[in-house]
């Protein structure tokens, strides 16, 4: 789809190891101007490695990274003023009030946009003259939120960025986020929260252990995953089990539960038809169900990964 | 109370490496002061001269304490050493009781420990008895260093005692200090400005005729008179102060929320000021404080140090011995004198600047270096902002020592003349200073881990030839690589351009090499 060259993001087989420990390990990312993408990964899979090497803070050992058509290492000062970023775990100076906090951000960035600044703070309902050290962890992450939200920067870098928030901040930020993607920006998203990123993300990348183990659409990654089906029908469901991609059956009189490679629901749906269907549900794969598979390693062990 | 014991075996594991140099420290100076003052003024004669000498000195008097202590030998150590042993004792008594109770509230480490089976007061209790043990081990230690090198049995148990008393009254004094303010900052704060006032009171009360000195936890151990008179019953005071305090402290704990002070936070700003739009408006905003503190505490140290220096000559032709300690000897004694203390001050000032510098470890280290960094920043912008305040900061408390010394100097001897004198002789060993602090920098940019001990072992080093390089002998390789050494001993030596023109140039060479080193290496590790 995307050239590396007008790509906003380009990561190939980058490497970062700290002493022994191996942070990346040839990890791959693609990031087109003005989607959001998501970036998911368990706890230490590599996300805030991956970010921190975007600033130019960590010296990649090898593979390539290109961002904004410059190399975040070299360049970092000139990529800088085009980006902004919000850390997972915000830590601010204790003495210095939130207010404070980011106008000096939004100074040092090129200036600040007062108006928009005010607007952030209220639907953030944060109290700006707070010292750092009294704010709560979802304050001191709404600080840092409203710092880049009221920057122009054409590419956001978010890590975890609602980690500490609460549902209603949750909505605000989502909000923010979408008005963001209408106006063409690039956001790279790391998250835990699946249902933060089904509702903003138009691709995802899943990593694990420092390498990238999915990469599309929303779309195209249910493809690559089951479907729940329960179905009812005029005749004994019989058959099914012989059908490629269904697992976990469970037939009892004229009902059927059973899951199917979404690749595979097609066929599984004709060779139904002709038994009388009655009633049928079908739940779309989550996110999450994709998630547990990549992550957790029992699971995955016992049900093969198409793809990857 | 529940878990009391437990949590103070824990405070005791997690103190077991800084602890045991507080109580060094103590000891040392102690133990420095007992010898050197018993070769000095080892005779009768000796001593009445130096009373003769001092009993007149009203600066050597608001420095020390009261003369009633110089009646004997091991009082007239007392009178020497107690109050910097007091302000030793009394700064590690808050930093033990503030940072196992406010701070640990602070940072939330607090709620995880009170979140388990332990009572409301547990914490703070566990951190009184941490420090109430300290304290009696400051004592003991007191007690043995002072009987061990040869003093009276009964006067060295007092002056343990009114050591250990004294630590107990600023133990619960930082224990309500942490109960009515909601962060360990303005806690400390409020113990450092009564621990100031106890020294100015008993400065007061011991010039005058000694009731002031009544006022002050310092004037109580003091005036407990150990060896020359051996009174006990000043002791009472301190533990009824610290029996009140401790009380007052349990009593305010159960009256307020966990995490909030009797006082409430002021509001701050709501928007920044015009001037704080870059890292170097930052670093000095985030240092505004420090500066002003050590700033305020040089021109008081030059003013101590010049009220004396009139009376060096004599002190000095009375007690001949003193003259050893002295790079010029006996002939020069006044500007010998002030190059010591000029020396004396550059130390001090290279200690602000690395410390200073040392900042930048905790922004890495904390993720605020990357709060700027991610910014439009360079590496080397953000390196030079955190660099000025040391820089420029030492120079300011030079030339605040300077001034300080050159007053009160001037006044004793009626020349004006002397404070743009003594400004400039501070200033001469500034070279020194930025040295000092460049190597510090080279250390955060190519072994950023061990950088903080690498740039205090420095400071040791340069402390140990300045000061002690005449009564230790050093031979001339051992004092070579202090920056010091190489500065001319102005007033004592001539002034020369040339050696400090060579210092600064390797400075700006060692801060290069260390940008060099930042430039190359991740950030945050």
């Amino acid at each position: 789809m995307t050239t590396p060259t007008d790509a906003a993001i380009s990561i190939t087989a980058l490497r970062k190891t700290f002493g022994a420990t191996t942070a990346l390990d040839g990890l791959d990312l693609r990031v087109a101007p003005g989607e959001v993408h998501g970036f998911l990964g368990p706890n230490g899979s590599g996300k805030t490695t991956t970010i921190r090497v975007l600033l130019g803070l960590l010296r990649p050992d090898a593979g390539e990274v290109r961002m904004l058509g410059g190399d975040p290492w070299r360049d970092a000062v000139a990529l800088h003023r085009r980006l902004t970023y919000v850390p997972g775990d915000v830590t601010l100076w204790p003495g210095i009030t939130g207010g404070e906090v980011i106008d000096l951000l939004g100074r040092m960035h090129g200036g600040i946009d007062r108006r928009r600044r005010d607007e952030l703070l209220e639907q953030f309902d944060l109290d700006p003259r707070k010292k750092a050290r009294t704010y709560s962890k979802g304050n001191r992450q709404k600080v840092a939120l409203v710092a880049a939200l009221a920057s122009d920067a054409e590419l956001l870098l978010l890590d975890e960025p609602t980690a500490g928030l609460d549902p209603l901040m949750e909505a605000v930020f989502q909000r923010c986020i979408h008005d963001l993607k209408q106006q063409g920006r690039t956001v790279l998203l790391s998250s835990h929260i699946l249902a933060e990123v089904e509702a903003l993300c138009d691709r995802v990348s899943i990593i694990r252990l420092g390498r990238t183990v999915e990469s599309g659409t929303l779309g195209e990654l249910r493809h690559l995953t089951r479907t729940s089906i329960a179905v009812e029908t005029a005749e004994p469901p019989q058959g099914i089990d012989a059908l490629p991609g269904v697992h976990d059956l469970f037939v009892e009189d004229h009902h059927a539960r059973f899951d199917v490679d979404t690749a595979e629901l097609d066929a599984v749906v004709r060779r139904l038809a002709p038994l009388g269907v009655r009633s049928m549900t079908s739940t779309p794969p989550t996110l999450e169900e994709l998630f547990l598979r990549h992550y957790g390693d029992e699971q995955s062990n016992g049900r093969k990964v198409v793809g990857s | 109370m529940t878990g009391t014991f437990g949590l103070l075996r824990f405070l005791l594991r997690r103190e077991r490496l800084g602890l045991p140099w507080w109580l060094l420290g103590a000891t040392l100076l102690v133990l420095i002061q007992s010898t050197q003052s018993q070769s000095l003024y080892g005779t009768p004669q000796a001593l009445a001269r130096l009373r003769d000498t001092i009993g007149a000195n009203t600066a050597v008097i608001a420095m020390s304490g009261p003369t009633e202590l110089l009646s004997a030998l091991g009082g007239e150590i007392v009178f020497e050493i107690f109050a910097y042993v007091a302000i030793v004792v009394a700064l590690m008594n808050m930093f033990l009781v503030g940072r196992h109770t406010r701070a640990d509230e602070e940072s939330g480490r607090a709620e995880l420990i009170r979140s388990a089976r332990v009572g409301r007061h547990a914490p703070l209790v566990a951190a009184l008895a941490l420090a109430g043990l300290a304290d009696v081990a400051v004592g003991a230690l007191v007690f043995a260093v002072s009987a061990g090198t040869g003093l009276p049995l009964a006067g060295s148990v007092l002056f343990g005692a009114a050591v250990t008393g004294l630590g107990w009254v600023f133990a619960t004094l930082t224990a309500v200090a942490v109960q009515v303010f909601e962060n360990t900052r303005a806690a400390y704060g409020a113990v450092a400005l009564v621990l100031g006032a106890a020294y100015v009171f008993r400065a007061i009360g011991d010039v005058g005729d000694g009731a002031v000195s009544w006022a002050s936890p310092i004037g109580w151990g003091q005036r407990t008179l150990p060896y020359a008179d051996d009174r006990w019953w000043p002791l009472l005071l301190p533990l009824l102060t610290a029996a009140l305090l401790g009380a007052a402290a349990v009593g305010l704990l159960a009256h307020r929320d966990f995490g909030a002070g009797l006082v409430p936070p002021r509001p701050g700003r709501a928007t920044a000021s015009r001037w704080l739009r870059d890292p170097y408006a930052l670093a000095w905003r985030l240092q505004r404080g420090t500066l002003i503190g050590w700033t305020a505490g040089l021109v008081l140290l030059g003013v101590a140090y010049g009220s004396l220096g009139d009376s060096m000559e004599q002190y000095v032709r009375e007690n001949p011995q003193i003259a050893d300690f002295l790079p010029g000897g006996a002939d020069d004694v006044v500007n010998s004198y002030l190059a010591v203390t000029a020396g004396m001050a550059a130390l001090l000032a290279s200690a602000f600047g690395v410390a200073s510098l040392l900042r930048v470890r905790g922004e890495e280290s904390s993720g605020r270096a990357e709060r700027v960094l991610a910014m439009p920043v360079s590496r080397l912008t953000w390196l030079a902002a955190q660099l000025s305040v040391p820089v420029l900061g030492s120079a300011v408390m030079l030339i605040a020592f300077g001034l300080g010394e050159g007053v009160a100097y001037g006044m004793t001897v009626s020349d004006a003349g002397q404070v743009p004198r003594l400004i400039g002789v501070t200033l001469t060993y500034l070279p020194a200073v930025w040295l000092v602090i460049a190597v510090a920098a080279l250390a955060i940019g190519w072994v950023p881990q061990p950088a903080a001990i690498v740039a205090w072992v420095v400071i040791a080093y340069c402390v140990v030839v300045t000061m002690f390089a005449e009564s230790f002998d050093l031979p001339d390789w051992a004092q070579w690589p202090s920056p010091f050494t190489h500065i001319p001993r102005v007033p004592l030596a001539d002034f020369a351009v040339s050696p400090l023109l060579v210092t600064v140039l390797v400075a700006a060479v060692g801060v290069a090499a260390g940008y060099a080193g930042l430039r190359r290496r991740d950030v945050g590790t």
